[in-house]
């Protein structure tokens, strides 16, 4: 297992309130790790730091086997890298058809000419068809992405996940409305997407963490508080403070 | 053309617009029974030159959610592009014959002068502005029809885009853009005239003995050809995967660009190229009307562009072009005074006058109670499946 | 004689001879008879005695007779040795008019009246008595009068009565203006020239233009050429021809007038010249059609100049001889350079005062265009920071405002108290069409901002064109009272309108309040939880619905207030709005929404920056809002929330 992604101190401050304090963070590939921590403790800006959206204060974001710096690149430039993010809220396309939604999500060449003059070619298509298999939206290929659930809508948002083919995949709260047969299929998904991929998994519901049965880091006011096994880190008494209150 | 296949609106739009552009020379002055004057050909003319910017503007809003107050501001450009052309060509000619009357010949260098005296004296210049080098070559003239206007959305798009400027804020700026440039065209030492403007555009060089009953027909079809190049270039490109991303765009930018791609070069892509059509609907346009003035360019006609838009229907072409169509027209007919005024006894309602007013309130209406606009109500009457509703 | 000093007579007699009581009782005619001989025949040396004993008298009607007596109006009666005036003197027979009374008293043929005509010494000598009497008259209009007359047609006897009466002057504009009439009399007619660059001197530092026109003219000079630098010229400096300041095409015109060069033939008479010698269809040899080159124009030409029919051009050799072997100059009409020197060190320290004033005037100006957009854009500053809704009808809600206050003063005829009205009302009137328009519109579309910026788009062509069919295109009038019509004047570079000051002032009670009605009420904290998180907002029982609809009736109430403030100095016409919904967006998002100090800061530099340019390039203010916005497009580049910028999760992006 090789490091793929190396955060070192990170540190960033919106109007005196310091959301990530001096934050380090490490995973290899493959991995499936799990990031819980309560309301505030900077999940979400972590995430934003790693894909670029928000720029830390002071710190370092390294990737890959060269370990070479994600700090100057634009989100699309790490996304093309391999980091691919979903969001706490599903966000697709609404108003294009799951097949449109996977197929702007699959990896090919980015560039505005090279979309126009796009043909879709039939592997293409098998790859498209066999994401959508993996998701359990094979019949929903022409259906318009809106008018799926909530769940079958986080689905879809980790297929076009899958579609850019990522080394590391950010996913946030991916059981949040899900009904228990939703999470299951969930659970078995991600852990099968961690047999060849680095899948860092936020998540508030300890039960879903519980069933991902993974390494766990504890955040908190910004920094790590603890890492290791769930059992572990729930035997710790910070942990539990932070959990229940003091 | 697969275009045509995936997307039925093509065909439709294509045959109408043949049978009209038909219609209209079979009813022409010039090679028909001329039950549709010359003055009305170069309204109908226009119009198709309004439609096609307007299914630019559907294009970078409608589908790129790109809500751009400025892009008047490449119409006039194109307009003034080849109003350079006309008057340079048209004014040398006359002054041409002038001089021919002396009794020695003149040099080429006087006959420049002259015109120049000619077209400059009205802002008290009498030399050639820079801006004006390229107004002898119809060829050069040509490119910069698309390239200058081209050039501005690139280099505005640029700064404007890469420091993520968007929603409202754009819009402001786009609208300050184009505001700037009117200011600046209005000023007299800047090369075009000042209020001035550019006028005799009518005139076709080397065709004074064709009358302008011909010449309309000319330019309605030459406006003919471009909106359905435009039409079917438009459809082409919204039909395919840049379609789907630019629409991916305008519903959630961040996603897009967490999927890898630079939405910045496609914004820049899609201004620079609705930038560079209305360049093109505006070289066409102001032959048609003779005149081009800064006043053309005043904010206030990006916002009209827009609203045609909407009222049209926005994110379907061929929306925006009913929409710049029937408002564009149902405005010449109310202010041109030809609508009968209604008598309510105590008040009279006079067109003229209130037609404005039940523009501005009409378009309320339509905002609030049918945001898909008049294409929407085309969807309604065939029925379309839910599918189309994106076309 | 200066029409002006007629009227200043005029009131003089009403001012000054207000003296002794028995005077008055006396004929003017009385008095005059006593020195009828002095009067019809007056000399230089005598003449002076004369006005002594005529000016003891105190006599108010004495004034307007030496003013007609010194411009040869006054006429003596041959029969019986009276003074008259006459109505037209070219009149046959003349109209005779008493003169204390202006009264026709008869008529007279030419030869039984004689004209008064005192030569230009005695003339001189009364002139001086009058603007003694003018000078020391106890209005100071008359006062001021007398001296714009002397330094409109200055004499060399003023001097002294200008020096006495700046012994005694107390007014201080009056004071003013003596300390720079004087030295302009010494600078004009004293003989030596440490006397005159002594005056020069007591206008350093002066800003005035009077003083620096005195200087200016002082350094007034002519261009000329000579072979050789002249040495009784006061050159002020020598001139390069080819430098900007003298292009060789002027040097060689000089040359030419001069006669020191031939005259060059232009393109335009060569061609005449070519047309007049038409043989055959040739000129010169050569054929006439192939006569449209400029070479081929030249060879013709060179043809007719070897057969003498035509001058030779000067070459360019021999044109750049002949500018080589003169010298171009700028001369100083002021021989003495040690007084030119004086005028220029003196009026080069007053430019450089000058400058700091004009920059403290600018600062004035730009600070009262900062605070019409101030008043202009913090209405749409509230509705868009809070609300997020562009409303295009701001500009109308301006509009409205405006014509509020017209239609205010058409019912209360006292200008001041229409004011009055017209402010709190136009805010309720604004209000409630804001109101009305967030009901029955807004409300719908707040989650689809950029309709509405196109809904709002409809209701300000609706609502312009419902005002123009009610109060016509033409501009209507709003007058501001007379306290507000005049301005400040410091000094006559620096200066500035009352009105301006008032708006300032509107600007500034308008920024605290809002700041007050924003950070210290409870409606202003409810107004920040909703912009700042409506759900969380709605959520602690804030109702937002409400919390919008006032907001947005503040903005336009604001923009309402702004329109009566606006129309006092602008026109008050249906599509004014326009002017100011542009500039008001852009101090709004350069200022950085929803912030009412982002505003003030906008419209500061907005204003300042436009007055800066416009001051660059002072011709042009629509090249100055040109750069204006080019500046706000690149400035938005680099900070594209504006100077006051929201961050981290509440920016909502």
């Amino acid at each position: 297992m090789s490091t793929l992604l190396e955060v070192q101190g990170i540190s960033v401050t919106f109007d005196g309130f310091r959301a990530i304090n001096n934050l380090s963070f490490e995973i290899g590939l493959p991995e499936l790790r799990a990031i819980i921590g309560p309301n505030g403790a900077g999940k979400t800006t972590f995430m934003d730091i790693v894909t670029g959206k928000t720029r830390p204060d002071t710190g370092t974001v390294r990737w890959g086997d060269m370990g070479h710096s994600l700090l100057a690149l634009s989100e699309a430039q790490i996304a093309q890298e391999g980091i691919g993010r979903k969001f706490q809220r599903p966000t697709v396309f609404e108003d294009q058809t799951v097949r449109d939604n996977l197929q702007v999500a699959l990896k090919k060449p980015r560039g505005p000419l090279a979309a126009i003059f796009d043909k879709t070619s039939s592997p293409e298509r098998a790859r498209i068809a066999e994401i959508a298999e993996e998701i359990g939206l094979p019949d929903d290929l022409n259906t318009l992405a809106g008018i799926l659930s909530h769940g079958q809508k986080q689905w879809l948002e980790i297929g076009m996940l899958l579609a850019q083919d990522p080394k590391l995949l950010l996913v946030d709260e991916p059981a949040a409305g899900m009904t228990n047969e939703e999470r299951e299929h969930t659970t078995a998904l991600l852990k099968r997407l961690a047999e060849s991929h680095a899948v860092v998994v936020v998540e508030h519901d300890m039960e879903f963490v519980r069933r991902l049965d993974c390494r766990v880091t504890v955040l908190h006011e910004g920094s790590v508080l603890a890492e290791g096994s769930l059992g572990h880190v729930m035997a710790d008494e910070r942990v539990v403070e932070v959990y229940l209150g003091r | 053309m697969s275009v045509f296949s995936q997307n039925r609106s093509v065909p439709i739009f294509i045959g109408i617009l043949i049978l009209f552009a038909l219609g209209v020379t079979v009813m022409s002055e010039a090679y028909g029974t001329g039950s549709i004057s010359t003055s009305f050909t170069k309204v109908l003319g226009m119009t198709l030159c309004l439609c096609l910017a307007a299914l630019a503007m559907d294009l970078v809003w409608g589908y790129c959610g790109i809500l751009s107050l400025g892009h008047f501001a490449f119409f006039g450009l194109g307009g003034y592009g080849f109003g350079m052309w006309l008057m340079t060509a048209r004014t040398e000619a006359v002054v041409r014959a002038n001089l021919a009357e002396g009794v020695i010949p003149a040099t080429e260098a006087e006959i420049s002068d002259a015109t120049a005296l000619q077209i400059f004296s009205v802002v008290g210049a009498e030399d050639w502005p820079w801006m004006w080098a390229a107004s002898d070559n119809l060829f050069l003239t040509l490119v910069l029809i698309v390239a200058v206007p081209g050039v501005l959305a690139l280099v505005f798009g640029w700064f404007a885009f890469r420091s993520r400027v968007t929603g409202v804020y754009l819009s402001i700026l786009t609208q300050a853009m184009t505001l700037a440039l009117s200011l600046y065209l209005f000023q007299n030492d800047t090369g075009l005239r000042g209020n001035n403007g550019l006028s005799g555009l009518q005139n076709i060089p080397g065709a004074a003995e064709i009358g302008q009953d011909r010449i309309s027909i000319w330019f309605f079809w030459a406006s003919a050809v471009a909106l359905g190049l435009t039409y079917i270039g438009a459809a082409w490109l919204i039909s395919g995967k840049f379609g789907n991303i630019i629409r991916g765009i305008r519903e959630n930018e961040q996603r897009v660009r967490f999927l890898g791609y630079r939405v910045e070069a496609y914004k820049l892509f899609i201004f620079t190229l609705t930038g560079m059509l209305c360049g093109v609907a505006g070289a066409l346009y102001y032959p048609q009307a003779g005149i081009i003035n800064p006043d053309e360019i005043a904010p206030i006609a990006s916002i009209y562009l827009a609203v045609w838009v909407a009222i049209g229907g926005r994110g379907r072409l061929y929306g925006a072009v009913i929409g710049a169509a029937v408002v564009s027209l149902l405005s010449t007919y109310f202010t041109g005074g030809r609508a009968p005024d209604i008598d309510l006894g105590m008040f009279v309602i006079d067109w003229v006058d209130w037609w404005p007013v039940l523009l501005g309130v009409g378009f309320v209406l339509v905002t609030l109670f049918a945001p898909k606009g008049l294409g929407g109500l085309v969807d309604y009457i065939i029925r379309k499946p839910s599918r189309e509703d994106r076309q | 004689m200066p029409k002006r000093l007629i009227v200043a007579t005029a009131m003089l007699a009403l001012a000054f001879f207000a003296g002794p009581v028995s005077a008055q009782d006396r004929d003017l005619q009385d008095i005059l008879q006593e020195h009828t001989e002095q009067i019809a025949d007056p000399s230089r040396r005598t003449v002076g005695e004369t006005l002594d004993a005529l000016v003891a008298t105190g006599h108010p009607g004495l004034p307007g007779f030496l003013t007609r007596w010194q411009s040869r109006e006054a006429w003596l009666r041959n029969a019986d040795g009276l003074f008259i005036y006459v109505e037209d003197e070219d009149a046959d027979p003349l109209v005779l008019l008493d003169i204390s009374t202006g009264e026709r008293i008869g008529e007279a043929g030419s030869r039984e009246v004689t004209q008064l005509r005192p030569n230009g010494g005695v003339r001189r000598v009364i002139g001086s008595a009058l603007v003694q009497f003018q000078l020391n008259s106890d209005d100071p209009e008359v006062r001021l009068e007398a001296l714009e007359a002397i330094a409109d047609d200055p004499e060399e006897s003023f001097l002294p009565l200008v020096e006495e009466r700046l012994e005694v002057e107390e007014d201080p504009t009056i004071r003013a203006r003596l300390e720079v009439v004087r030295p302009g009399l010494v600078i004009a007619f004293a003989e030596e020239d440490a006397a005159r660059i002594a005056a020069i001197e007591t206008l350093d530092g002066n800003v005035s233009l009077a003083a620096r026109a005195i200087l200016n003219r002082l350094l007034t000079t002519r261009r000329d050429v000579a072979a050789d630098v002249p040495g009784d010229e006061n050159i002020a400096r020598l001139l390069v021809p080819g430098s900007d300041a003298l292009p060789r095409a002027e040097a060689y015109d000089m040359l030419v007038e001069a006669e020191l060069a031939p005259p060059l033939i232009l393109r335009a008479e060569q061609r005449d010249v070519l047309a007049a010698n038409i043989i055959d269809a040739r000129v010169g040899g050569i054929p006439v059609q192939s006569l449209n080159t400029d070479a081929a124009r030249d060879t013709a030409y060179a043809a007719l100049v070897v057969d003498g029919l035509a001058d030779p051009i000067p070459t360019e050799a021999e044109i750049a001889a002949v500018l080589e072997a003169n010298v171009f100059f700028d001369a100083y009409r002021e021989p003495s350079q040690t007084v030119t020197d004086a005028a220029r060190a003196t009026l080069d320290s007053i430019e450089a005062r000058v400058g700091v004033y004009r920059f403290f005037d600018l600062s004035l100006d730009g600070i009262s265009l900062a605070s019409i957009y101030f008043l202009a854009a913090i209405g749409l500053a509230i509705t868009f920071g809070v609300m997020g809704v562009i409303n295009m009808a701001h500009g109308e809600f301006i509009m409205i405002g405006a014509y509020t206050g017209y239609v205010v003063q058409t019912l209360i005829a006292d200008y001041t108290l229409s004011i009055a009205v017209a402010l709190p009302l136009a805010f309720l009137v604004t209000f409630a069409l804001g109101v009305l328009m967030e009901r029955s519109v807004i409300r719908w579309l707040y989650h689809r901002p950029l309709e509405t910026l196109l809904a709002t788009f409809g209701m300000s062509i609706a609502l312009q064109q419902i005002i123009r069919q009610i109060f016509g295109t033409q501009a209507r009038p709003f007058t501001p009272p007379d306290w507000l019509a005049g301005a400040i004047t410091v000094n006559d570079v620096v200066s500035i309108s009352s009105i301006r000051i008032a708006i300032f002032i509107l600007a500034a009670i308008f920024f605290v309040l809002l700041w007050l009605i924003l950070n210290r009420t409870r409606l202003g904290l409810e107004v920040r939880a909703v912009t700042q998180n409506p759900a969380m907002a709605a959520s602690m029982g804030i109702n937002p619905d409400r919390i919008n609809m006032l907001t947005f009736g503040l903005g336009s109430g604001i923009a309402g207030v702004a329109g009566v403030a606006i129309g006092l100095f602008a026109q008050v016409t249906p599509d004014m709005g326009a002017n100011y919904i542009v500039q008001s967006f852009m101090t709004v998002v350069v200022g950085g929404v929803g912030n009412i100090f982002g505003t003030l800061i906008g419209s500061g530099m907005i204003g300042g920056l436009q007055k800066a340019i416009e001051w660059l390039n002072p011709s042009n203010t629509l090249a100055a809002q040109t750069y204006m916005i080019l500046f706000v497009i690149v400035f938005i580049q680099f900070r594209p929330r504006g100077i006051i910028a929201l961050k981290g999760r509440a920016a909502g992006d």
